[in-house]
């Protein structure tokens, strides 16, 4: 008996010997920045160790980037790993949980962060190119030790004005390799800055409104109201017509002239207009599985020029509506694409249902705010059509996703509107009725000349 | 999710324009027949109309509800 | 359901209800789509310039509620004045609109108010429609009211004020100013108090909605005038007259921008003086029950010629004490066309001010131009009280549409109704006989021949009434002789006129008037395609997003209402054009050189100028061709600085080539229109700055701009935005030493503490009081 405690006892104390020597290490690191649009797109492969051979469970990455709009990341089998946030001081703490716990573990982590490229100069004649700066770190990031770690980082194009030379290094056109670098220590953050050329549409939305109004006889009406911003260089000085018209590639480059937005394929009545009016600059090509839809802004967009718009088309229920007896559920893209690289501020999102539905309930894919449901008053309404609405800030292409929304609605409601119709009709028709019998018993002369 | 079915309008919206029309005439028609049926009434003997009118306005406002409920379908306005 | 003949006969009445029922709809409906065709080709927008501040108003009040919209100060137009818009504008239009919008939403029908502002005036064409029936049935007959009803629905006329997007107080005007002679006719013709107190309301309605009132409360006292000298006083017309004056004085008051002009300017005293006349000569009517008839023509004479002079007197002596005010210059526009062009430019320059040519009375009217002197004629043979009014109505509305295209609009609706008597008239006589064999719808007019008053009896388009019969049997027995064959080619005729009408209407609405003319279309000559050009809305709405909320944007007034409605910006000046010193001011900057009228806008606060510049595409109605109304008008105000002849050359041209004058040259409207534009090459041959407008090469190509900055442009020069620099942004001409604040550094003071105050070197020292001595 006493063997056996002393036994277990020693067991214990290895193990926690065990456990407080034991430390994680990155044996290997690679990162991809893509620097080549107004977002920072970073993927990060760790190949993360554990130096005594204790199997990891959780893993702690820390982000030093300001502004992150996403972040996931996978396992070596391409599952995604649960992320739990951690606030702390000025840097976000993301800890990854495994499923199975291994002391050799690889990770991929996927951020987008806004805002991380700037324009410098920030204002740019018209004619000059616009030049950007990414201020970012030299090496990751990382509360563990790393071995050797590289980056490889994509620009826009090949005409760097500058960057951090730490060798080893080196560039060949739009890409530049740096490191390997190796035996960095925990928590090292040395700066990166690149200063390069940098043409693609810097566009922010200032905020997006979705209104999607969904009727049970068979359409779906998607509404984008949008607020735009050239969010890159400034231009400075006058704008030239002539310049901008004599030569589009020299002047106004960084302009942006028109930008691609992706509809469904099923999408139909589709619409552009702003407060003025229909905005008659847009060409619609439908592909296969998409509808693409040039959108020309009424006027070129010059580095801090707004503009906001309407877009709004009609899907047909089939796509995004199913149902089973009473119960009916709505799946839908939360947000739609708006131009490539997008970057949202401000979504609100506003699903109208049919008059009647009830039991509502909202499945998102990733947190949102709820805003407070109302009633909307539309067409033939009496009670009126239940509203959800809920909103979401920072948001970018990889935000495109579906959201789920369950709720019922009895068919018998759908005939409410034509009943109704049909009530003020007859309604006009009885009142004719009983005026006309009141008109003769006024204007009785007339009856007795036609005798 | 599994068990459900993609949900399609009980009415096919093709033939949205197509039943407007037909169910806009015939009301008309019964407005019209309505109208006269009213205006030409014998006065003296209203009360042995009066059921046939609220019959004749009653399929007129039928058939003219109905036909306005897709006239706003077809125009795209869904309700 | 044949129960008898009187059942019979009820069924007549039933099916010629319908039919009348039926053709005033399809009228309806046809003019309300002929009026589509602006919508259709481009869409939902509100067109030209007016309608823009009605539509904005109209906003306005929906937003903000009635009593807001009553006391709205509007400070983003005539900058820095700003404009009461509550009390100078007519209400009716917006409360019609803002009515509607609010029954709509009452009925939780979401109609955006453009649509409702867009789609007010082809509605409202339906019920003008209908009261033009009402108004020719009292008239003359139901089937002449039919026609006339038919024809006010498509005729151009009346179209080119209010087609959809012309949101403008013309399009309910017309459905006031007929409903309100509907009533006023009912009222003359029954003596009651009701209809003549219903036109007293109806009267309100159009005093609220225009400024054409003035012919209502004009026409009306003319009629009753008329009458009294023909001798058809009845107590009926002192009944109708006496409740109508009264009533739509009181109610016209109501109208804040009216407000108390009903007793005091010149243009109401008609309506006073025949209201006295009336009550004078009512009064000699009673006494001549009373008095002997010998002693009455004594006191009729007498009494009448001093009543007549005293009020004439009393009319001349209070517009001399300047208690009446004189007539507006506007209104003696109305009697000297030359007068307008001498002293009010501002209204000469507007295009619809014009004197009317013979062509566009063809053009807006067709066939009903020669059919309408018919009707006057048929009107005249068969004279009586109601008849009387509309001769007057005639003669007076060809007078002013005469002086000014602009009024064509009031003489549409009594062509359509003289018109549509005189078809009546026709066919009356050659469908007189078989017409029942003829026509299956006219099968029961046997049976209806006495119907006189009868709402109910029969009316077809081809088809009398009993009424007329009447009258006309006269005539039947002359024509009787007529050949069937030479009928049916008479009535061939005739439906072919009728049908060449209807194409020539629509021809002329769909390619004379359904321009927005805020977007403009054109045919590419090359591949026949329809390009669309939205420079104006593009430009306004630059102007909107990306300029500050309280920039101040200096245009010629044509623009500012589709600024201040479009782009939602301050305007110096607007198409209100209440301040023609302002105006001025504004057109002395636009001619003047950059220097001097950079001086005018940094004194105005302005921020941005906006200039409308055709050369590139060809658009004639651009700055340039309006410069000289410009300058015309600032030479009105500033003749000292400003004189028209300096912008012409030598022979008296006003030519933009280098031949151009000088001061032409160099004022700031060309340099806003032109800047740059000397080194556009349109076309690989052509010269570069070859302006397509005036097809000339542009005299003044090579200049810069130094206190103005081209901001922005639109695709095809359309509209040009120019930022007027901030004083530190340019580099100033040099200043003279002594007007320096800061001195050059070099410069050694020699003050000192003794000589602070300074000397001139030998200046006579003056002896105070004495003689300085040589």
């Amino acid at each position: 008996m006493n063997w056996n405690c002393l036994y277990l006892a020693i067991i214990s104390c290895l193990l926690l010997l065990n456990s407080v020597k034991a430390e994680i290490i990155n044996k290997n690191v690679e990162r991809y920045l893509d620097l080549s649009s107004q977002l920072v797109k970073t993927t990060i492969k760790i190949n993360a160790e554990d130096s005594a051979g204790v199997p990891i469970k959780e893993y702690v990455f820390t982000a030093k980037e300001a502004n992150i709009a996403y972040i996931s990341a996978k396992d070596a089998l391409n599952n995604d790993l649960k992320l739990r946030k951690e606030q702390s001081n000025d840097d976000q703490r993301f800890v990854l949980t495994f499923e199975k716990a291994l002391p050799k573990q690889t990770i991929q982590i996927e951020t987008v962060s806004v805002g991380n490229v700037k324009p410098y100069p920030e204002e740019i004649k018209q004619n000059e190119k616009q030049l950007v700066k990414y201020a970012g770190l030299l090496y990751l990031y990382s509360k563990y030790k790393t071995v050797t770690q590289k980056t490889q980082i994509k620009l826009s194009s090949s005409n760097i004005i500058s960057y951090t030379q730490v060798k080893p290094f080196s560039v060949s056109s739009n890409k530049i390799i740096l490191g390997p670098y190796e035996n960095i220590k925990a928590l090292s953050d040395e700066q990166l800055a690149i200063h390069y050329e940098n043409q693609t549409p810097f566009l922010t939305v200032n905020s997006l409104e979705r209104t999607i109004e969904v009727s049970h006889w068979g359409n779906i009406a998607v509404k984008e109201s949008i607020e735009m911003i050239h969010s890159g260089a400034k231009l400075k000085g006058s704008f030239s017509r002539y310049d901008f018209q004599k030569d589009g590639r020299q002047s106004g480059q960084s302009a942006v002239k028109s930008y691609r937005t992706y509809l469904p394929a099923s999408a139909t009545g589709v619409y552009y207009r702003d407060m003025n009016g229909n905005i008659s600059t847009s060409n619609m090509n439908v592909q296969r599985d998409f509808i693409d839809l040039e959108l020309r802004p009424r006027f070129p967009l010059f580095g801090g020029w707004k503009t906001q718009y309407i877009l709004g088309y009609n899907v047909p229920s089939y796509e995004y509506l199913f149902s089973a007896g009473k119960n009916y559920q709505l799946k839908m893209r939360l947000i739609d694409h708006v131009h490539d690289n997008m970057a949202i501020d401000k979504a609100v999102i506003n699903v109208i249902l049919p008059e009647g539905s009830s039991n509502i309930e909202l499945m998102t894919p990733y947190s949102i705010k709820r805003r407070q449901n109302e009633f909307i008053y539309t067409y033939l309404d009496t009670t009126g059509r239940p509203m959800i609405s809920f909103s979401r800030s920072n948001l970018v292409e990889n935000h495109i996703s579906d959201f789920t929304l369950k709720y019922t609605f009895s068919r018998v409601s759908l005939l409410q509107e034509p009943f109704l119709l049909i009530g003020f009709i007859y309604f006009i028709f009885i009142l004719t009725i009983i005026f006309l019998r009141l008109d003769f018993s006024i204007v009785s002369y007339h009856h007795n000349k036609s005798e | 999710m599994e068990t459900m079915q993609r949900y399609v309008s009980p009415v096919n919206p093709a033939v949205f324009p197509h039943l407007a029309t037909v169910l806009l005439i015939i009301g008309t028609f019964f407005t019209a027949w309505f109208f006269i049926f009213v205006v030409s009434r014998n006065k003296q003997s209203k009360e042995s109309t009066l059921i046939k009118e609220l019959l004749i306005s009653l399929c007129a406002s039928i058939f003219l509800g109905f036909g306005i409920l897709f006239l706003l379908l077809t125009v795209g306005i869904y309700v | 359901m044949n129960r008898g003949p009187k059942i019979l006969s009820n069924k007549v009445a039933g099916y010629s209800s319908l039919i009348t029922f039926a053709i005033l709809l399809i009228a309806w409906i046809a003019g309300f789509s002929s009026r589509l065709f602006a919508v259709i080709r481009f869409e939902s927008i509100i067109h030209e310039f007016d309608p823009w501040f009605n539509y904005r108003a109209t906003a306005y009040m929906v937003q903000h509620g009635w009593y807001k919209f009553l006391n709205w100060f509007d400070e983003r137009a005539w900058y820095p004045l700003g404009r009461i818009v509550g009390g100078t504008v007519y209400p009716g239009l917006m409360i019609t609109s803002g009515g509607i919008h609010y029954l709509l939403h009452f009925l939780n029908i979401p109609v955006h108010i453009r649509d409702i502002c867009v789609f007010l005036a082809p509605v409202f064409s339906g019920l003008t429609a209908i009261s033009t029936y009402l108004l020719t049935k009292e008239l003359w007959s139901p089937g002449a009211g039919l026609f006339a009803a038919s024809f006010i629905a498509i005729v151009p006329g009346y179209i080119s004020r209010s087609v959809a997007g012309s949101y403008d107080n013309e399009g309910i005007a017309i459905f006031a100013l007929q409903f309100t002679y509907f009533l006023w006719v009912r009222s003359v013709k029954t003596g009651s108090v009701f209809w003549s107190a219903g036109a007293a309301i109806s009267y309100f309605y159009m005093v609220s909605a225009w400024g054409g009132y003035v012919f209502i409360i004009n026409l009306i006292p003319l009629h009753v005038f008329v009458l009294l000298i023909m001798g058809r006083y009845s107590p009926r017309l002192l009944t109708s007259y006496s409740t109508f004056y009264i009533l739509g004085l009181l109610f016209s008051m109501q109208i804040p921008f009216v407000g108390f002009q009903p007793i005091r300017t010149s243009e109401h005293m008609a309506a006073l003086g025949v209201f006295v006349l009336l009550m004078a000569v009512a009064t000699l009517r009673h006494l001549q029950t009373v008095l002997s008839r010998h002693e009455f023509r004594k006191l009729f004479v007498v009494g009448g010629l001093v009543a007549a002079a005293f009020v004439f007197v009393a009319v001349v002596a209070l517009t001399m004490m300047g208690v009446i005010a004189p007539w507006s210059g506007r209104f003696y526009s109305l009697w000297d066309t030359g007068y307008a062009k001498i002293h009010i430019p501002i209204i000469a320059s507007v295009s619809e001010h014009q004197p009317t040519t013979w062509f566009s009375f063809f053009f807006d009217l067709h066939i009903l131009v020669c059919a309408f002197p018919v009707g006057v004629w048929y009107c005249i043979k068969q004279i009586n009280d109601e008849r009387v009014f509309v001769v007057l109505y005639a003669i007076s509305a060809v007078y002013f549409a005469g002086v000014m295209v602009r009024l064509m609009l009031t003489l549409t609706p009594v062509v359509c109704m003289l018109a549509g008597v005189a078809f009546s008239g026709l066919l009356d006589v050659f469908l007189q006989e078989d017409t029942s064999k003829k026509f299956g719808n006219s099968a029961y007019s046997v049976t209806e021949t006495d119907e006189n008053e009868d709402p109910t009896e029969k009316k077809t388009l081809y088809d009398k009434a009993g009424k007329l019969k009447h009258r006309t049997k006269h005539e039947n027995n002359h024509e009787n002789g007529i050949s069937s064959n030479l009928k049916s080619v008479v009535i061939l005729a005739i439906l072919m006129i009728l049908m060449m009408f209807a194409v020539h209407c629509t021809w002329v609405t769909s390619n004379a008037y359904s321009s927005p003319s805020i977007v403009l279309a054109f045919h590419n000559s090359q591949d026949g395609s329809r390009n669309i050009l939205d420079d104006f809305r593009e430009a306004y709405y630059w102007l909107s997003q990306n300029t500050a909320d309280d920039a101040r944007i200096m245009s010629w007034w044509d623009y500012g209402y589709q600024i201040a409605g479009m782009a939602n910006r301050t305007t110096l000046v607007d198409n209100n054009t209440w301040n023609n010193s302002h105006i001025a001011l504004v057109g002395k900057a636009m001619s003047s050189s950059e220097e001097k009228s950079y001086e005018i806008m940094t004194s105005l606060d302005v921020d941005y100028v906006l200039v409308i510049f055709g050369g590139v595409i060809g658009y004639s109605g651009d700055d340039i061709n309006k410069f000289l109304w410009m300058v015309r008008i600032a030479e009105g105000e500033h003749p000292k600085d400003i004189k028209e002849s300096d912008f012409f050359t030598d022979r008296g041209e006003f030519r933009v080539d280098a031949e151009g004058s000088p001061s032409l040259l160099n004022c700031l409207m060309y340099k806003l229109s032109y800047y740059r534009f000397g080194e556009l090459k349109l076309d690989y041959r052509g010269p570069s700055g070859y302006d397509r407008t005036r097809n000339a090469v542009i005299g003044n190509k090579d200049f810069d701009l130094t206190y103005l900055e081209e901001a922005y442009t639109t695709e095809h020069w359309l509209v040009r935005i120019y930022r007027v620099k901030k004083p530190y942004e340019f580099n100033r001409p040099a200043l003279k030493a002594n007007e320096r604040l800061i001195p050059p550094s070099n410069f050694i003071s020699r003050k000192n503490s003794k000589r602070r105050k300074g000397y001139i070197r030998n200046r006579p020292s003056v002896i105070k009081g004495k003689r300085t001595l040589k």
